[in-house]
């Protein structure tokens, strides 16, 4: 069955991981192992999406799984960019909190798609959402670390440009998330923009990165205000990922697909 | 560190824009409190007319008073960010309260927060949007600079898709057509059921539905609800499945997408509304067998489904669609015929409008003879789509040239 081969990649990517930790200062192998416990996820969602006969795409669980698999990517890249380990391990520990909830949390893996759902627009669509969530969890994370580095100690500026960085490639996705849905959706549905409470989040969410986005192009040099905008930012972006779900408006969602029967 | 300069003293800030937005809030919120609602929207060619009056404005404006306090307050960055956040506000509201027309008229109704897109502060807060981005977007189109062309391409497009978007919604026709086998029709209707002629009729030829196997599940005797004790809850049956579910062991005997009962036991049959059964057997965690037929039956046959102990039932879960399509045919007032295949997501363009398949007769599942489609009229769309994929140059050329180097060392 599918959910006993999800304990053993979740345990290889949990022990690989800690291996890195251990090993952190022996470069070649840290980044081997958390290449190697990434590749492991990656690998489950190729076996998901063979076995689903259909992209795993549509469940909360599956595109936590996916989140699970860029987050460690998304670290990496930026490790290599930038050099921070602290930043490399949160998204792991991140990612493992995610792979977590996928296991106390396990799901119906159905192979059921909707036709609605059964378009060359909705791989792109979520695939482009997850990445600019990674990336945009990625700068939140920056932006803890540099707030806690304003009230107690000297805030490091090249702090402020990754955060600015992750921010300018989380918000390219996630305008290309929202345009790629407007498009399929005036394809599927006869619209590009019907208020569904969903899109309503990801406007909100996206205004939200966009008033970050103005104010540092505005005041470069004031720190806190910003980091403040960023971390509440995310805050929104959770709201849209989970949370609409729970609100008075989700009953007239059309993105609520993962209570299908 | 600058010197904090008295409010409403020139050049204005944070606080004065944030005031103003505040402020422009606060009167929309009296208009919509004391205007009547009508449900009025711009309908062509007025908001053509309108449209194009404001744009000339808006042009004249810029090259007139390009060099005032207030074209430099009105494109700046703090109005930009005040307005947007105005906007955040009303948009969280439209996220948290149902967007729907409500008999009541409490606060909620009053404000127009429940029909918040319609609603006077809404557009306002829009209307002003526009201004100051095409302030903005204007003032860095002339003098075009080269390095400028991602701003130019994002910004306009976000301004063209707003503009179009706003004056086109009073244009969009969306309306419904049920059509029958062998039957054409030409009427149309809207959300109040009210009826349209159509400059086009369509004739179903052939409605078609591929069906998913239907799934295994355990549900409660008493309340008939779904036992989720353990997941996966429901297993999708196969030929030949042998599968655990919740405590009991569950095997596929046999199994018949169309079958119909005779006697005591499910016979493979196409008839009209033959449905899927299946012969099972089940080992108990006590090792009792049981061994039944289950089917989810139709619109003119029984379900049945199979009793595991006093308290729990197998039951066969119908069967959800996998493809459903409408063999047509479109005849236009020219007397043209065309063939065509409506599918989801896979719409068809006639005479100006959009045919798409919406639904069917649910109740009948595979055996309906009845297609639901949307037909749609939106001819500011081209506009629109333009100014979707100015922005989505525009967010590669973010992705591609990420955070320009800032020099962060003024203080």
């Amino acid at each position: 069955m599918i959910w006993s081969n999800f304990i053993l990649v979740l345990l290889t990517s949990s022990l690989l991981w800690l291996f890195a930790l251990l090993l952190y200062k022996k470069e070649f192998l840290k980044r081997l192992f958390i290449i190697l416990g990434t590749a492991c996820i990656g690998a489950f969602i190729a076996f998901l999406w063979v076995k689903l006969e259909r992209p795993p795409l549509r469940t909360l669980g599956e595109t936590r799984l996916w989140y699970a698999f860029f987050l460690p990517a998304i670290g990496m890249i930026t490790y290599l960019r930038w050099r921070f380990n602290w930043m490399l391990f949160y998204s792991l520990g991140l990612s493992l909190l995610f792979l977590g909830i996928n296991y106390m949390h396990p799901e119906n893996f159905s192979k059921t798609l909707m036709p609605a759902l059964q378009s060359p627009w909705f791989v792109p669509h979520v695939v482009v959402y997850i990445f600019a969530y990674a990336f945009l969890a990625a700068s939140s994370l920056v932006a803890v670390r540099g707030l806690y580095q304003h009230y107690y100690k000297t805030l490091d500026k090249k702090v402020m440009l990754m955060a600015d960085n992750l921010v300018y490639l989380g918000f390219a996705f996630l305008s290309l998330g929202l345009l790629f849905g407007a498009l399929w959706a005036k394809e599927a549905w006869g619209h590009y923009w019907t208020w569904d409470p969903k899109e309503t989040w990801a406007l909100i969410t996206w205004l939200g990165y966009l008033i970050y986005i103005h104010r540092r192009y505005h005041m470069p040099t004031v720190f806190k205000s910003s980091l403040w905008i960023l971390a509440l930012a995310f805050v929104i972006l959770l709201v849209c990922w989970f949370g609409v779900n729970y609100l008075p408006s989700a009953q007239f969602s059309v993105h609520t697909y993962s209570q299908a029967p | 560190m600058s010197i904090k300069k008295p409010i409403w003293q020139q050049p204005w800030g944070y606080a004065e824009s944030f005031i103003i937005s505040f402020g422009i809030l606060s009167i929309g919120y009296g208009l919509e409190w004391m205007l009547p609602k009508t449900p009025s929207t711009l309908i062509f060619p007025i908001n053509l007319i309108l449209g194009s009056c404001f744009f000339i404005l808006l042009i004249l404006s810029h090259f007139l008073f390009r060099k005032t306090k207030t074209h430099a307050f009105l494109s700046s960055i703090p109005l930009t960010i005040s307005l947007v956040s105005v906007l955040s506000i009303l948009v969280i509201i439209m996220g948290i309260l149902p967007q729907i027309p409500s008999p009541q008229n409490g606060l909620v109704q009053k404000l127009g927060l429940n029909q918040m897109t319609g609603s006077y502060p809404f557009l306002m807060i829009n209307l002003l949007l526009l201004i100051v981005l095409g302030l903005v977007s204007l003032k860095k189109t002339f003098p075009f600079k080269l390095k400028n062309w991602g701003f130019v391409c994002s910004h306009w497009g976000l301004w063209i898709v707003i503009f179009a978007g706003g004056l086109g919604s009073g244009d969009l026709r969306r309306l419904k057509m049920d059509v029958f086998e062998n039957k054409m029709e030409w009427r149309s209707y809207d959300d109040q059921n009210r009826f349209y002629e159509m400059p086009l009729a369509i004739k179903l030829k052939d409605f078609k539905i591929d069906e998913f196997n239907p799934k295994l599940a355990v549900v409660e005797n008493e309340s008939g609800e779904l036992y989720e004790a353990q997941k996966p809850s429901m297993i999708m049956i196969e030929k030949g499945l042998a599968c655990d579910l919740q405590s009991w062991k569950v095997e596929i005997e046999e199994f018949y997408v169309n079958s119909g009962r005779a006697g005591d036991r499910y016979y493979k049959l196409s008839d009209f509304g033959a449905a899927p059964a299946a012969k099972v057997q089940v080992v108990s965690s006590q090792n009792d067998t049981l061994r039944g037929w289950i089917s989810c039956g139709s619109f003119n046959r029984p379900h049945e489904s199979l009793k595991l102990d006093d308290n729990f039932s197998l039951v066969m879960t119908v069967p959800e669609p996998k493809r459903f399509s409408s063999d047509v045919t479109f005849i236009t007032p020219d007397g043209k015929k065309r063939d065509e295949v409506l599918e989801v997501n896979k719409p068809v363009s006639v005479n100006g409008w959009k045919i798409y398949q919406l639904s069917y007769d649910d109740k009948m599942g595979r055996y309906s003879d009845k297609s639901i489609l949307e037909v749609v009229r939106d001819p500011w769309q081209p506009y629109v789509y333009l100014g979707i994929f100015m922005m989505m140059i525009g967010a590669i050329y973010m992705f591609w040239k990420g955070r320009e180097k800032i020099n962060t060392d003024v203080s």
